[in-house]
Protein backbone atom coordinates (compact mmCIF):
# COMPACT_ATOMS: atom_id res chain seq x y z
CA UNK A 1 0.00 0.00 0.00
CA UNK A 2 2.78 2.36 1.00
CA UNK A 3 4.57 1.44 -2.18
CA UNK A 4 1.52 2.35 -4.26
CA UNK A 5 1.18 5.58 -2.38
CA UNK A 6 4.78 6.39 -3.02
CA UNK A 7 4.41 5.74 -6.76
CA UNK A 8 1.36 7.95 -6.87
CA UNK A 9 3.13 10.65 -4.95
CA UNK A 10 6.21 10.36 -7.15
CA UNK A 11 4.31 10.52 -10.43
CA UNK A 12 2.33 13.50 -9.25
CA UNK A 13 5.28 15.40 -7.86
CA UNK A 14 7.51 14.60 -10.83
CA UNK A 15 5.14 16.33 -13.22
CA UNK A 16 6.80 19.59 -12.28
CA UNK A 17 10.20 18.25 -13.32
CA UNK A 18 11.40 20.11 -16.43
CA UNK A 19 7.82 20.87 -17.33
CA UNK A 20 7.66 21.79 -21.02
CA UNK A 21 5.72 24.83 -22.19
CA UNK A 22 2.09 24.24 -23.05
CA UNK A 23 2.64 25.17 -26.66
CA UNK A 24 5.27 23.52 -28.83
CA UNK A 25 7.10 26.04 -31.03
CA UNK A 26 6.22 24.00 -34.10
CA UNK A 27 6.53 26.67 -36.76
CA UNK A 28 9.81 28.05 -35.46
CA UNK A 29 11.38 24.63 -35.39
CA UNK A 30 10.02 23.71 -38.81
CA UNK A 31 11.49 26.88 -40.29
CA UNK A 32 14.84 26.09 -38.71
CA UNK A 33 14.72 22.53 -40.03
CA UNK A 34 13.91 23.74 -43.52
CA UNK A 35 16.69 26.32 -43.40
CA UNK A 36 19.24 23.74 -42.38
CA UNK A 37 18.12 21.21 -44.94
CA UNK A 38 18.15 23.84 -47.65
CA UNK A 39 21.84 24.29 -46.96
CA UNK A 40 22.31 20.73 -48.18
CA UNK A 41 22.13 17.17 -46.97
CA UNK A 42 24.24 16.42 -43.93
CA UNK A 43 24.62 12.73 -44.02
CA UNK A 44 27.40 12.54 -41.49
CA UNK A 45 25.30 12.20 -38.46
CA UNK A 46 25.55 9.51 -35.90
CA UNK A 47 23.27 8.03 -33.33
CA UNK A 48 25.65 6.80 -30.73
CA UNK A 49 24.83 4.26 -28.12
CA UNK A 50 22.91 4.82 -24.96
CA UNK A 51 25.74 3.46 -22.88
CA UNK A 52 27.06 6.24 -20.69
CA UNK A 53 30.26 7.80 -21.84
CA UNK A 54 33.16 7.49 -19.47
CA UNK A 55 33.10 10.40 -17.11
CA UNK A 56 35.94 12.81 -17.68
CA UNK A 57 36.83 15.95 -15.94
CA UNK A 58 38.82 18.59 -17.67
CA UNK A 59 40.53 21.37 -15.89
CA UNK A 60 41.24 24.65 -17.58
CA UNK A 61 44.82 23.51 -18.23
CA UNK A 62 43.57 20.69 -20.36
CA UNK A 63 42.26 23.27 -22.79
CA UNK A 64 45.76 24.23 -23.70
CA UNK A 65 46.76 20.61 -24.24
CA UNK A 66 43.65 19.91 -26.29
CA UNK A 67 44.22 22.96 -28.41
CA UNK A 68 47.86 21.98 -28.98
CA UNK A 69 46.80 18.49 -30.01
CA UNK A 70 44.21 19.93 -32.37
CA UNK A 71 46.79 22.21 -33.99
CA UNK A 72 49.20 19.30 -34.38
CA UNK A 73 46.49 17.18 -35.96
CA UNK A 74 45.47 19.99 -38.25
CA UNK A 75 49.04 20.55 -39.34
CA UNK A 76 49.42 16.82 -40.04
CA UNK A 77 46.24 16.88 -42.08
CA UNK A 78 47.29 19.89 -44.09
CA UNK A 79 50.75 18.37 -44.64
CA UNK A 80 49.34 15.07 -45.82
CA UNK A 81 46.93 16.85 -48.11
CA UNK A 82 49.62 18.96 -49.70
CA UNK A 83 51.91 16.00 -50.05
CA UNK A 84 49.25 13.95 -51.78
CA UNK A 85 48.29 16.85 -54.06
CA UNK A 86 51.92 17.34 -55.07
CA UNK A 87 52.53 13.68 -55.74
CA UNK A 88 49.38 13.54 -57.86
CA UNK A 89 50.47 16.50 -59.90
CA UNK A 90 53.92 15.12 -60.52
CA UNK A 91 52.63 11.75 -61.68
CA UNK A 92 49.88 13.16 -63.82
CA UNK A 93 51.92 13.40 -66.99
CA UNK A 94 55.18 11.76 -67.73
CA UNK A 95 57.03 11.65 -70.98
CA UNK A 96 59.08 8.61 -71.77
CA UNK A 97 62.08 8.45 -74.00
CA UNK A 98 61.96 7.87 -77.75
CA UNK A 99 60.10 4.81 -78.80
CA UNK A 100 59.22 3.38 -82.08
CA UNK A 101 56.12 4.88 -83.55
CA UNK A 102 53.54 2.22 -83.76
CA UNK A 103 55.35 -0.11 -81.44
CA UNK A 104 52.87 -2.10 -79.52
CA UNK A 105 50.05 -0.79 -81.60
CA UNK A 106 48.00 -2.70 -84.01
CA UNK A 107 48.27 -1.60 -87.55
CA UNK A 108 46.41 -2.30 -90.74
CA UNK A 109 45.54 -5.89 -91.46
CA UNK A 110 47.49 -7.47 -88.68
CA UNK A 111 45.85 -8.56 -85.50
CA UNK A 112 43.81 -5.58 -84.66
CA UNK A 113 42.60 -6.88 -81.34
CA UNK A 114 45.84 -8.22 -80.02
CA UNK A 115 47.07 -5.00 -78.46
CA UNK A 116 43.73 -4.18 -76.96
CA UNK A 117 43.08 -7.58 -75.49
CA UNK A 118 46.46 -7.65 -73.95
CA UNK A 119 45.60 -5.05 -71.38
CA UNK A 120 41.97 -5.80 -71.02
CA UNK A 121 42.36 -9.22 -69.53
CA UNK A 122 42.60 -9.19 -65.79
CA UNK A 123 42.46 -5.74 -64.33
CA UNK A 124 42.80 -7.01 -60.82
CA UNK A 125 46.13 -8.59 -61.61
CA UNK A 126 47.88 -5.44 -62.61
CA UNK A 127 49.93 -5.19 -59.49
CA UNK A 128 49.85 -2.75 -56.64
CA UNK A 129 48.23 0.53 -57.47
CA UNK A 130 47.03 -0.73 -60.81
CA UNK A 131 43.85 0.85 -61.92
CA UNK A 132 42.95 -1.86 -64.30
CA UNK A 133 42.16 0.63 -67.00
CA UNK A 134 44.54 0.06 -69.85
CA UNK A 135 43.56 1.97 -72.93
CA UNK A 136 46.00 1.42 -75.73
CA UNK A 137 45.68 3.79 -78.61
CA UNK A 138 44.66 1.93 -81.71
CA UNK A 139 45.76 3.52 -84.94
CA UNK A 140 46.70 2.53 -88.42
CA UNK A 141 50.46 2.94 -88.55
CA UNK A 142 52.55 4.22 -91.37
CA UNK A 143 54.23 0.93 -92.12
CA UNK A 144 52.15 -0.06 -95.09
CA UNK A 145 49.83 -2.38 -93.36
CA UNK A 146 52.48 -4.40 -91.56
CA UNK A 147 51.37 -5.60 -88.26
CA UNK A 148 53.63 -4.71 -85.39
CA UNK A 149 54.12 -7.38 -82.80
CA UNK A 150 52.06 -6.77 -79.69
CA UNK A 151 54.03 -5.37 -76.79
CA UNK A 152 53.52 -5.05 -73.12
CA UNK A 153 51.89 -1.79 -72.21
CA UNK A 154 54.23 0.73 -70.63
CA UNK A 155 54.59 0.28 -66.94
CA UNK A 156 55.29 3.10 -64.59
CA UNK A 157 55.96 2.24 -61.01
CA UNK A 158 54.46 -1.16 -61.50
CA UNK A 159 51.28 0.25 -62.99
CA UNK A 160 50.19 -0.07 -66.55
CA UNK A 161 49.44 3.26 -68.06
CA UNK A 162 47.53 4.05 -71.20
CA UNK A 163 49.56 5.44 -74.03
CA UNK A 164 49.04 8.18 -76.52
CA UNK A 165 51.16 8.33 -79.62
CA UNK A 166 52.92 11.45 -80.60
CA UNK A 167 53.60 10.71 -84.24
CA UNK A 168 56.08 13.51 -84.86
CA UNK A 169 59.21 12.58 -83.00
CA UNK A 170 58.49 9.11 -81.95
CA UNK A 171 58.05 9.89 -78.29
CA UNK A 172 55.28 8.24 -76.47
CA UNK A 173 53.40 10.52 -74.12
CA UNK A 174 52.04 8.63 -71.18
CA UNK A 175 49.06 10.05 -69.44
CA UNK A 176 47.99 8.84 -66.04
CA UNK A 177 44.22 8.81 -65.75
CA UNK A 178 44.12 7.38 -62.28
CA UNK A 179 45.65 9.53 -59.58
CA UNK A 180 47.39 7.99 -56.67
CA UNK A 181 44.19 6.89 -55.05
CA UNK A 182 45.73 5.53 -51.88
CA UNK A 183 47.45 8.72 -50.85
CA UNK A 184 44.43 10.70 -51.93
CA UNK A 185 42.20 8.66 -49.67
CA UNK A 186 44.66 9.06 -46.80
CA UNK A 187 44.76 12.80 -47.33
CA UNK A 188 40.99 13.06 -47.50
CA UNK A 189 40.52 10.94 -44.40
CA UNK A 190 43.01 13.06 -42.52
CA UNK A 191 41.22 16.21 -43.59
CA UNK A 192 37.85 14.81 -42.63
CA UNK A 193 39.13 13.68 -39.25
CA UNK A 194 40.73 17.03 -38.64
CA UNK A 195 37.61 18.88 -39.66
CA UNK A 196 35.40 16.80 -37.39
CA UNK A 197 37.76 17.27 -34.44
CA UNK A 198 37.86 20.95 -35.10
CA UNK A 199 34.09 21.28 -35.30
CA UNK A 200 33.77 19.29 -32.05
CA UNK A 201 36.16 21.69 -30.38
CA UNK A 202 34.22 24.64 -31.72
CA UNK A 203 30.98 23.18 -30.46
CA UNK A 204 32.57 22.67 -27.06
CA UNK A 205 33.63 26.30 -26.94
CA UNK A 206 30.27 27.61 -28.06
CA UNK A 207 28.44 25.39 -25.59
CA UNK A 208 30.68 26.71 -22.82
CA UNK A 209 29.97 30.19 -23.98
CA UNK A 210 26.24 29.67 -23.97
CA UNK A 211 25.98 27.76 -20.71
CA UNK A 212 27.89 30.23 -18.59
CA UNK A 213 25.62 32.26 -16.44
CA UNK A 214 27.62 35.21 -15.19
CA UNK A 215 30.31 37.34 -16.69
CA UNK A 216 33.68 37.03 -15.11
CA UNK A 217 36.93 38.34 -16.43
CA UNK A 218 38.97 35.20 -15.92
CA UNK A 219 36.44 33.19 -17.89
CA UNK A 220 36.30 35.77 -20.68
CA UNK A 221 40.07 35.73 -20.99
CA UNK A 222 40.23 31.95 -21.20
CA UNK A 223 37.42 31.82 -23.71
CA UNK A 224 39.14 34.47 -25.78
CA UNK A 225 42.37 32.50 -25.82
CA UNK A 226 40.58 29.30 -26.75
CA UNK A 227 38.57 31.06 -29.45
CA UNK A 228 41.75 32.58 -30.90
CA UNK A 229 43.28 29.14 -31.37
CA UNK A 230 40.12 27.83 -32.94
CA UNK A 231 39.95 30.86 -35.20
CA UNK A 232 43.41 30.12 -36.62
CA UNK A 233 42.42 26.53 -37.25
CA UNK A 234 39.17 27.61 -38.86
CA UNK A 235 41.04 29.83 -41.27
CA UNK A 236 43.49 27.05 -42.07
CA UNK A 237 40.58 24.75 -42.81
CA UNK A 238 38.96 27.39 -44.99
CA UNK A 239 42.09 27.34 -47.12
CA UNK A 240 42.19 23.56 -47.24
CA UNK A 241 40.27 21.09 -49.43
CA UNK A 242 37.79 20.64 -46.56
CA UNK A 243 36.30 23.97 -47.57
CA UNK A 244 35.51 22.60 -51.03
CA UNK A 245 32.55 20.87 -49.46
CA UNK A 246 29.58 23.09 -50.31
CA UNK A 247 27.95 22.44 -46.93
CA UNK A 248 31.02 22.78 -44.81
CA UNK A 249 32.31 26.01 -46.24
CA UNK A 250 29.36 28.19 -45.13
CA UNK A 251 29.50 26.55 -41.71
CA UNK A 252 33.20 27.34 -41.37
CA UNK A 253 32.58 30.90 -42.51
CA UNK A 254 29.79 31.40 -39.98
CA UNK A 255 31.98 29.81 -37.33
CA UNK A 256 34.79 32.18 -38.20
CA UNK A 257 32.46 35.14 -37.69
CA UNK A 258 31.31 33.93 -34.28
CA UNK A 259 34.86 33.17 -33.17
CA UNK A 260 36.00 36.63 -34.20
CA UNK A 261 33.21 38.07 -32.05
CA UNK A 262 34.25 35.96 -29.07
CA UNK A 263 37.91 36.88 -29.52
CA UNK A 264 36.95 40.54 -29.56
CA UNK A 265 34.86 40.17 -26.43
CA UNK A 266 36.79 42.18 -23.91
CA UNK A 267 37.16 40.92 -20.36
CA UNK A 268 34.22 42.07 -18.27
CA UNK A 269 32.07 42.58 -21.33
CA UNK A 270 28.48 43.68 -20.97
CA UNK A 271 25.53 41.34 -21.36
CA UNK A 272 24.65 43.23 -24.55
CA UNK A 273 27.95 42.16 -26.14
CA UNK A 274 27.26 38.57 -25.39
CA UNK A 275 23.69 38.90 -26.53
CA UNK A 276 24.96 39.96 -29.96
CA UNK A 277 26.96 36.77 -30.23
CA UNK A 278 23.99 34.76 -29.04
CA UNK A 279 21.93 36.43 -31.72
CA UNK A 280 24.40 35.45 -34.43
CA UNK A 281 24.38 31.90 -33.13
CA UNK A 282 20.61 31.77 -33.19
CA UNK A 283 20.09 33.45 -36.52
CA UNK A 284 22.54 31.23 -38.38
CA UNK A 285 21.62 28.11 -36.41
CA UNK A 286 25.30 27.58 -35.90
CA UNK A 287 24.93 25.17 -32.99
CA UNK A 288 22.46 22.92 -34.74
CA UNK A 289 24.52 22.93 -37.91
CA UNK A 290 27.62 22.10 -35.93
CA UNK A 291 25.87 19.24 -34.20
CA UNK A 292 24.57 17.86 -37.44
CA UNK A 293 28.03 18.08 -38.98
CA UNK A 294 29.64 16.14 -36.15
CA UNK A 295 29.09 12.41 -36.02
CA UNK A 296 27.90 11.43 -32.56
CA UNK A 297 30.70 10.05 -30.47
CA UNK A 298 33.36 11.90 -32.44
CA UNK A 299 34.59 13.60 -29.30
CA UNK A 300 35.03 10.45 -27.36
CA UNK A 301 38.37 9.79 -28.82
CA UNK A 302 39.62 13.32 -28.33
CA UNK B 1 0.29 12.80 -18.28
CA UNK B 2 0.36 11.53 -21.80
CA UNK B 3 -0.62 7.98 -22.49
CA UNK B 4 0.19 6.79 -25.94
CA UNK B 5 -0.78 3.58 -27.68
CA UNK B 6 2.15 2.17 -29.57
CA UNK B 7 2.26 -0.51 -32.17
CA UNK B 8 5.21 -2.79 -32.28
CA UNK B 9 5.47 -2.62 -36.06
CA UNK B 10 4.79 0.01 -38.64
CA UNK B 11 1.16 0.48 -39.49
CA UNK B 12 -0.12 0.77 -43.04
CA UNK B 13 -0.48 4.51 -42.57
CA UNK B 14 3.10 4.76 -41.39
CA UNK B 15 4.33 2.87 -44.42
CA UNK B 16 2.32 5.05 -46.80
CA UNK B 17 3.62 8.15 -45.13
CA UNK B 18 7.20 6.92 -45.25
CA UNK B 19 6.85 6.00 -48.91
CA UNK B 20 5.69 9.53 -49.70
CA UNK B 21 8.51 11.08 -47.68
CA UNK B 22 11.09 8.91 -49.40
CA UNK B 23 9.62 9.96 -52.75
CA UNK B 24 10.31 13.57 -51.81
CA UNK B 25 6.77 14.67 -51.00
CA UNK B 26 7.19 17.87 -48.97
CA UNK B 27 3.63 17.72 -47.66
CA UNK B 28 4.29 14.24 -46.30
CA UNK B 29 7.37 15.50 -44.49
CA UNK B 30 5.34 18.21 -42.85
CA UNK B 31 2.64 15.69 -41.97
CA UNK B 32 5.15 13.41 -40.33
CA UNK B 33 6.62 16.36 -38.46
CA UNK B 34 3.23 17.54 -37.22
CA UNK B 35 2.34 14.04 -36.07
CA UNK B 36 5.32 13.58 -33.83
CA UNK B 37 6.85 16.95 -33.04
CA UNK B 38 4.90 17.51 -29.83
CA UNK B 39 5.98 14.27 -28.24
CA UNK B 40 9.58 14.56 -29.39
CA UNK B 41 9.82 18.12 -28.15
CA UNK B 42 8.17 17.31 -24.82
CA UNK B 43 10.54 14.43 -24.22
CA UNK B 44 13.55 16.51 -25.27
CA UNK B 45 12.45 19.27 -22.93
CA UNK B 46 11.95 16.87 -20.04
CA UNK B 47 15.43 15.49 -20.54
CA UNK B 48 17.15 18.81 -21.21
CA UNK B 49 15.20 21.20 -19.01
CA UNK B 50 16.01 24.02 -21.39
CA UNK B 51 13.96 25.36 -24.25
CA UNK B 52 16.86 26.14 -26.52
CA UNK B 53 18.45 22.73 -26.09
CA UNK B 54 15.08 21.04 -26.53
CA UNK B 55 14.57 22.90 -29.80
CA UNK B 56 18.05 21.98 -31.00
CA UNK B 57 17.51 18.34 -30.18
CA UNK B 58 14.08 18.23 -31.79
CA UNK B 59 15.33 19.86 -34.98
CA UNK B 60 18.33 17.55 -35.13
CA UNK B 61 16.03 14.57 -34.62
CA UNK B 62 13.84 15.43 -37.59
CA UNK B 63 16.75 16.39 -39.82
CA UNK B 64 18.34 13.08 -39.12
CA UNK B 65 15.06 11.23 -39.52
CA UNK B 66 14.45 12.76 -42.94
CA UNK B 67 17.96 11.87 -44.01
CA UNK B 68 17.75 8.31 -42.79
CA UNK B 69 14.15 7.49 -43.49
CA UNK B 70 15.11 5.62 -46.65
CA UNK B 71 16.89 3.08 -44.49
CA UNK B 72 13.93 2.61 -42.13
CA UNK B 73 13.00 -1.06 -42.44
CA UNK B 74 9.71 -1.00 -40.56
CA UNK B 75 10.83 -3.45 -37.90
CA UNK B 76 9.46 -1.12 -35.27
CA UNK B 77 6.77 1.51 -35.46
CA UNK B 78 7.67 4.85 -36.97
CA UNK B 79 7.02 6.45 -33.60
CA UNK B 80 9.47 4.13 -31.84
CA UNK B 81 12.08 4.74 -34.52
CA UNK B 82 11.69 8.51 -34.24
CA UNK B 83 11.78 8.41 -30.46
CA UNK B 84 14.93 6.33 -30.46
CA UNK B 85 16.59 8.95 -32.66
CA UNK B 86 15.26 11.70 -30.41
CA UNK B 87 16.48 10.12 -27.18
CA UNK B 88 19.84 9.31 -28.72
CA UNK B 89 20.29 12.86 -29.99
CA UNK B 90 19.21 14.34 -26.65
CA UNK B 91 21.43 12.12 -24.50
CA UNK B 92 24.46 12.67 -26.71
CA UNK B 93 23.85 16.40 -26.70
CA UNK B 94 23.41 16.46 -22.94
CA UNK B 95 26.64 14.55 -22.43
CA UNK B 96 28.50 17.16 -24.40
CA UNK B 97 26.87 19.93 -22.41
CA UNK B 98 27.64 18.17 -19.15
CA UNK B 99 31.24 17.75 -20.21
CA UNK B 100 31.46 21.48 -20.72
CA UNK B 101 29.96 22.17 -17.32
CA UNK B 102 32.51 19.82 -15.80
CA UNK B 103 35.26 21.77 -17.49
CA UNK B 104 33.97 24.95 -15.96
CA UNK B 105 33.42 23.42 -12.54
CA UNK B 106 37.00 23.69 -11.24
CA UNK B 107 37.06 27.44 -11.82
CA UNK B 108 33.65 27.94 -10.28
CA UNK B 109 34.62 25.85 -7.29
CA UNK B 110 37.73 27.97 -6.92
CA UNK B 111 35.64 31.10 -6.70
CA UNK B 112 33.45 29.75 -3.91
CA UNK B 113 36.28 28.53 -1.72
CA UNK B 114 36.03 30.11 1.69
CA UNK B 115 32.45 31.12 1.41
CA UNK B 116 29.86 29.41 3.53
CA UNK B 117 26.82 28.24 1.69
CA UNK B 118 23.69 28.72 3.62
CA UNK B 119 20.77 27.01 2.02
CA UNK B 120 17.17 27.34 2.91
CA UNK B 121 15.24 24.12 3.15
CA UNK B 122 14.24 23.48 -0.42
CA UNK B 123 10.67 22.72 -1.21
CA UNK B 124 9.51 19.45 -2.68
CA UNK B 125 9.70 20.63 -6.28
CA UNK B 126 13.29 21.70 -5.93
CA UNK B 127 14.33 18.59 -4.05
CA UNK B 128 12.57 16.40 -6.56
CA UNK B 129 14.33 18.09 -9.46
CA UNK B 130 17.70 17.75 -7.81
CA UNK B 131 17.09 14.11 -6.97
CA UNK B 132 16.08 13.27 -10.54
CA UNK B 133 19.09 15.13 -11.92
CA UNK B 134 21.37 13.09 -9.71
CA UNK B 135 20.16 9.81 -11.21
CA UNK B 136 22.34 8.05 -13.75
CA UNK B 137 21.29 8.73 -17.34
CA UNK B 138 19.84 5.27 -17.88
CA UNK B 139 17.67 5.49 -14.75
CA UNK B 140 16.66 9.08 -15.35
CA UNK B 141 15.64 8.41 -18.94
CA UNK B 142 13.46 5.47 -18.03
CA UNK B 143 11.96 7.32 -15.06
CA UNK B 144 11.16 10.41 -17.12
CA UNK B 145 9.68 8.36 -19.93
CA UNK B 146 7.58 6.13 -17.68
CA UNK B 147 6.57 8.10 -14.63
CA UNK B 148 6.61 11.60 -16.07
CA UNK B 149 5.63 11.20 -19.72
CA UNK B 150 3.61 8.03 -19.39
CA UNK B 151 5.39 5.74 -21.85
CA UNK B 152 4.89 2.03 -21.35
CA UNK B 153 7.74 -0.38 -20.73
CA UNK B 154 7.20 -1.78 -24.23
CA UNK B 155 7.64 1.64 -25.74
CA UNK B 156 10.69 2.37 -23.61
CA UNK B 157 12.14 -0.99 -24.52
CA UNK B 158 11.73 -0.27 -28.24
CA UNK B 159 13.00 3.27 -28.00
CA UNK B 160 16.07 2.57 -25.89
CA UNK B 161 16.68 -0.82 -27.45
CA UNK B 162 16.76 -2.60 -24.10
CA UNK B 163 14.76 -5.59 -22.86
CA UNK B 164 11.49 -4.85 -21.09
CA UNK B 165 12.88 -6.41 -17.92
CA UNK B 166 15.79 -3.99 -17.99
CA UNK B 167 13.40 -1.09 -18.38
CA UNK B 168 11.46 -2.27 -15.32
CA UNK B 169 14.64 -2.79 -13.38
CA UNK B 170 15.89 0.71 -14.24
CA UNK B 171 12.58 2.18 -13.12
CA UNK B 172 12.75 0.27 -9.85
CA UNK B 173 16.29 1.51 -9.24
CA UNK B 174 15.29 5.06 -10.03
CA UNK B 175 12.33 4.98 -7.69
CA UNK B 176 14.42 3.45 -4.91
CA UNK B 177 17.00 6.20 -5.18
CA UNK B 178 14.30 8.84 -5.24
CA UNK B 179 12.63 7.34 -2.19
CA UNK B 180 15.85 7.73 -0.25
CA UNK B 181 16.45 11.23 -1.59
CA UNK B 182 12.92 12.32 -0.70
CA UNK B 183 12.74 10.57 2.67
CA UNK B 184 12.03 13.89 4.35
CA UNK B 185 8.69 13.99 2.60
CA UNK B 186 7.69 10.46 3.66
CA UNK B 187 4.68 11.66 5.67
CA UNK B 188 3.14 12.87 2.46
CA UNK B 189 2.92 9.42 0.95
CA UNK B 190 2.66 7.37 4.12
CA UNK B 191 -0.49 9.20 5.05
Amino acid sequence: MTEDNFEEFLKKAAQSYNAPPARTPRDDMWSAIQAQRAAGPRVIYGGGSLAPAPARRFGSRIWVGTAAAAILLLATGVGLGRWSTRSNASSATAVLGPAKAGAGLNAGAGTPDAGLNEGAGTPGALGPGGSGAVASTHTAGGEGGKASPPREPVRIGGTRRPRALDGTDGTVAVTAPSPNSTSNATGNSAYQLTAVRHLSEAEALLTSFRTRTTADQQMDAQMGSWARQLLSNTRLLLDSPVANDPQRRPLLEDLELVLVQIVQLSPGSTPQDREMIEKTLRQDHVMTRLRTAIPAGAQRGS
Amino acid sequence: MQMVAYESRSSVNDIQLITRVVAGDAAAERELYEMYVDRIYRLAFRLAGDDELARDFTQATFIRAFEKIGSFRGESSLSTWLHSIGVSVALNGLRKTKRQRNREAPMEEGLTVGSTRIEAEPDLKERMARAIESLADKYRTVFVMHDVEGYTHEEISGTLNIPIGTSKSHLFQARSKLRVALADFAPEWVS
